[in-house]
């Protein structure tokens, strides 16, 4: 009897445990996360804008104001820069790292002259950039990331159909490359 | 002789079916437990954040939508009205009140995942501050149903659909911090259910 019950208190305490290692875990197990799904849908350093219908990394849009595009990024070698210039009467940033948590976000309010010139760097090569800041960067935002890899996601709103090509624009217009000084 | 197999059987059984069992289940509870709920609405403002809660990571496992950053705002969705029915599209439900906190504000309905219904195109998808039609002391009211009403009108697919409404704020200034409970969000209740 007290050997069925100790098989039972065993078998409770083991319940416990997966159920605690299933649910941290779940994000890595599944693939379906959004880090992964950027990385499927195309190469770094490229703006890719998603559209109401889900593309073939089966992510979409599901506001019909909203358009999206998404970036991701490997800072490990030299630091990203994003920039976009447009006349939208909204536009917002949020950067990730892989688990997407957020590191940065800011909107046009926030924004230095309603531009978005954003670099992204690991904190050695900030310490590099602010000893000897190049003059494009004068009016960047330098954002530290802890580890190098991520996405950013910009998104602006068209409130009518009238701004969708504003909108549009300001997202195939944005760039994501790498900074490499010059 | 079969006893101590037999016991082992029982012991990992109990941890696989209980372990699963029980994880299936809190992650189909969908309000998470970093919700907030203010009235019918129900937003996650830190599911962004490393502090997030993991029943509430469906948004980090599967889904096919992005996180919001904190100077975003986060998207909140309505699944039941006010006084706590689900919203069906047999209803038509007004929500309205005054305009919440924000810039700027985009309402759509969609299914209970949040994905937006394929409508007609010529209808209207969804509103926005600058679309809505407001009254006098600029609170507004939007009726979502199948039937086409006057004033504000989302469209529903016919037949007794369940819906969520997605309120999603952009540059609200209290996204993020613990002022979020100061916003005074659209009221949601059902009006004139059955066909009549």
């Amino acid at each position: 009897m007290l050997k069925i019950l100790l098989a039972i208190v065993v078998g409770l305490v083991g319940a416990v445990l997966l159920h605690l290692i299933i649910i941290l875990s779940l994000p890595h197990f599944t693939g379906l996360d959004a880090y992964t799904r950027i990385l499927a849908r195309g190469d770094l350093n490229r703006f890719h804008l998603l559209s109401a219908k889900p593309d073939k990394a089966g992510l979409s849009v599901a506001d019909p104001f909203m358009h999206v595009a998404v970036c991701s990024f490997d800072v490990d070698a030299v630091p990203l820069r994003l920039q976009a210039r447009g006349s939208v009467p909204f536009w917002s940033l949020a950067i990730f790292d892989s688990a997407s948590n957020e590191i940065f976000s800011m909107n046009d309010r926030t924004s230095v002259g309603g531009g978005l010139d954003v670099v992204i760097a690991t904190p050695i090569q900030l310490t590099a950039l602010r000893k000897a800041l190049p003059e494009q960067l004068a009016q960047s935002i330098l954002v530290e990331v802890p580890r190098p890899d991520g996405y950013a996601v910009v998104r602006t709103l068209a409130p009518r159909r009238s701004f969708d090509q504003a909108a549009q624009a300001f997202l195939q217009e944005a760039s994501c490359q790498d900074f490499t000084g010059r | 002789m079969f006893r101590v197999p037999l016991l082992i059987a029982l012991a990992l059984s109990i941890a696989f079916g209980g372990g699963i069992v029980s994880t299936l289940y809190a992650l189909n509870v969908t309000t998470g437990f970093g919700a907030i709920r203010l009235g019918a609405w129900e937003a996650f403002p830190n599911a962004q954040t490393a502090a997030a809660d993991p029943y509430a990571n469906p948004p980090r496992a599967g889904a096919a939508t992005f996180l919001w950053g904190s100077a975003e705002g986060p998207p909140s969705g309505a699944s039941v009205d006010d006084a706590g029915g689900g919203l069906a599209g047999g209803c038509s439900s007004p929500a309205g009140g005054k305009p919440p906190l924000a810039r700027l504000w985009t309402l759509y309905a969609g299914n209970t995942g949040g994905q937006p219904f394929a409508v007609n195109p010529a209808l209207p998808a969804g509103l926005n501050s600058w679309t809505v039609v407001r009254e006098t002391d600029s609170s507004f009211t939007v009726t979502v149903s199948a039937r086409a009403q006057p004033g504000n009108w989302l469209p529903l697919p016919t037949g007794n659909v369940s819906f969520r409404l997605t309120l999603t704020l952009l540059d609200t200034p209290t996204a993020g911090s613990s002022g979020l409970i100061d916003l005074s969000m659209p009221k949601v209740s059902l009006l004139g259910c059955g066909d009549a």
